[in-house]
């Protein structure tokens, strides 16, 4: 029993294995999903990796953690499902009461297992909230709702600089253009890590049931009605990416009802953050009013499984509480009294309003089989590989070994290209770790990101005669070429890449450090510093003689 | 007033053009009398024109052809 139209899943999906083996049966807020079995994959690997897997917390111990967690938030299924395995587990009635009852008293040690708990715990009451699923087994008495959450944040505090690098940061990187301070802190857990990027891929990537600039919108406002800043400032930065302002994202953070969107859309962003914030009071109504708005039942299972996935990732920051990766912006937050109109047009949230990609019929044609097209594009970006990978490497032959590596791998992962970012940023990233794997491979201690240089420590300009007029004329643009090619080999390869990105290629700064994986500030710092040491270096060769300063 | 150093500090920020306006007038008014920060700021301006205008690392057609024909040979025996 749940709102959205029956669909079981397919009873051989692999995922219901997982929740029978450790169920018992396949508990009814997952049967609820057969609409979208990638949701009910996805979910059982994060169950799996969180909840089923042994790390430093026993069954009992999680199973306790999210009953407590489940009962504070007065969510009557997820409060019948945890009660009833701990039943069946031998945790004594008199002990349940007191979890049921007094969900405050519960104390657990603040490591990131429990933290994690808790975040799936916030993540299946979110499910079942919305998707009104009715509860598997009676259930003891709920006590009123409890405000938790914020109340007792940072309980867990991770030691992120240490943390590895490892294979799934990858995933990150390419989603967020950087590796983000809240799964960092997770790296210590991999399976993890790997089993929240499967959610996030199941949930938030595909476009063909609500599109993903929809989803993000929703995560945005969702990250807003929390006060979540971290998820704020991350999910802003990803769609000013898209295309969508600074002043839009902030309002729909800060006050989304006033945000002037299309009714339609603004519908779907008052669904999220009622069941996000309000989940006593949503009920079935709510999911008519989408449907009245012409929302099918697979894009509110969708918009459901993206509130619950916001709400894990909320319910963790509260606890990890990570610095975030960009500038917190000034965030009003709803309730101020602020009606200034700061939108001249009305945007519609979908695909249509983002900047139209010339390579994207060409990538259509290559996805639909036509290997030949494939020539085009390189073609069109070979020269702009070419440059990313000298700025890397250093070293003309091996930049075009890689170039090589680099159009390989866009070929095979072209599935995996989503048009979220243009094609030839996309393809200028894959560059960037075809290189960086390489530099690794040679010079193991080289690193682009070491955090920002300081720019005026210990970094004084010894050249400081005035330069010619029209430097220039003084030499062929062979020999320019060559100054400056020899020039820039020399940099470190840090700042190179910043430079041959910027100055060369003529990147943005924010499309640079996209493609590089780094963070604005670091990506600017690197830039100065690598102008400013090329300056010194063809200050000589275009600096007025001595002659022409005495007159 | 600022020093020098406070403008080395900002001069990023001043080449890009990303000063705030408030930053912007304090760093005018020190370049106004600073010979030495004039001379940074207008080579630095000069130097990235200079690489901008190069044409550096860019490979001709007879090289990238070749290299093209074989990145496309590579993918189409992947194919099969």
């Amino acid at each position: 029993m749940s709102y959205l139209a029956e669909s079981p899943p397919d009873p051989t999906l692999a995922a219901l294995h997982v929740f029978r083996e450790n169920y018992g049966f396949v508990p009814g807020v997952f049967q609820a999903q057969g609409l979208l079995p990638r949701l009910i994959q996805a979910e059982a690997s994060l169950a799996d990796a969180i909840l089923f897997h042994d790390a430093g917390l026993s069954r009992i111990e999680k199973e306790s953690i999210a009953l407590a967690e489940a009962a504070a938030q007065a969510n009557p299924y997820c409060v019948a499902l945890h009660h009833q395995t701990l039943l069946l587990l031998g945790v004594p009635k008199q002990r349940l009461a007191t979890l049921v009852g007094v969900p405050e008293s519960v104390t657990f040690s603040p490591t990131l297992d429990s933290c994690l708990v808790l975040a799936w715990a916030s993540f299946a009451c979110t499910l079942s909230t919305g998707l009104g699923t009715a509860p598997d087994f009676a259930h003891p008495p709920l006590p009123n709702r409890k405000q938790r959450g914020a109340s007792e944040p940072g309980v867990y505090t991770s030691k992120f600089e240490e943390a590895e690098d490892s294979p799934v940061f990858a995933f990150f990187r390419e989603q967020f253009g950087l590796m983000p301070n809240l799964f960092r802190a997770q790296a210590s857990r991999p399976d993890v890590l790997e089993a929240q990027a499967k959610l996030i891929s199941a949930v938030l990537l595909p476009g063909d049931v609500l599109t993903r600039l929809q989803k993000e919108l929703l995560m945005l406002a969702v990250c807003g009605s929390d006060r979540n800043e971290y998820g704020v400032a991350l999910w802003s930065e990803l769609l000013r990416k898209a295309g969508i302002t600074e002043e839009i994202c902030d309002r729909i953070a800060g006050d989304h009802p006033k945000t002037e969107l299309a009714n339609h859309d603004k519908q779907l962003l008052d669904f999220g953050v009622k069941l996000a914030a309000h989940g006593a009071s949503f009920c079935e109504e709510d999911i008519h009013r989408l449907r009245e708005h012409s929302f099918t039942d697979h894009q509110i299972l969708e918009a459901v499984a993206t509130t619950a996935l916001t709400k894990f990732l909320n319910t963790l920051q509260i606890r990890l509480r990570a610095e975030p990766d960009f500038e917190v912006r000034l965030v009003v937050w709803p309730s101020a009294e602020n009606n200034a109109n700061l939108l001249s047009e009305e945007p519609r949230l979908t695909q249509e309003s983002a900047p139209v990609d010339a390579d994207l019929e060409v990538v259509d044609a290559v996805r639909g089989g036509n290997v030949d097209a494939f020539e085009q594009l390189i073609e069109r970006h070979s020269r702009r590989v070419y440059r990313t990978l000298v700025g890397i490497l250093g070293d003309p032959e091996d930049a075009r070994d890689a170039m090589q590596d680099t159009f390989l791998k866009a070929f095979q992962h072209l599935a995996n290209f989503q048009g979220r970012s243009k094609f030839s940023t996309w393809l200028v990233s894959i560059a960037t770790n075809t290189g960086l794997q390489r530099l690794r491979e040679r010079r193991p201690l080289e690193s682009l990101n070491e955090g920002p240089t300081d720019p005026e420590e210990g970094f004084r300009p010894r050249q400081v005669r005035a330069w010619t007029e029209d430097p220039e004329q003084l030499y062929s643009q062979t020999e320019r070429r060559k100054l400056v090619e020899s020039s820039v080999m020399k940099l470190p390869a840090k700042y190179r890449v910043a430079v041959v990105l910027r100055d060369l290629e003529l990147l943005s700064t924010e499309e640079a450090a996209a493609a590089l994986g780094l963070q604005i500030p670091t990506l600017k710092s690197h830039l100065l510093r690598g102008r400013l040491m090329l300056r010194e270096a063809l200050a000589p060769h275009f600096a007025k003689r001595t002659s022409e300063v005495s007159n | 007033m600022i020093t020098c150093a406070d403008f080395m500090a900002e001069i990023g920020n001043y080449l890009e053009g990303d000063a705030a306006a408030e930053v912007r007038l304090q760093l005018e008014q020190h370049l106004a009398h600073c010979a030495t920060c004039q001379v940074v700021v207008d080579s630095s301006r000069k130097m990235i024109q200079i690489v901008t205008d190069s044409g550096s690392f860019d490979l001709p057609d007879p090289v990238l052809k070749p290299i093209a024909n074989q990145i496309m040979s590579r993918i189409r025996k992947e194919q099969h």
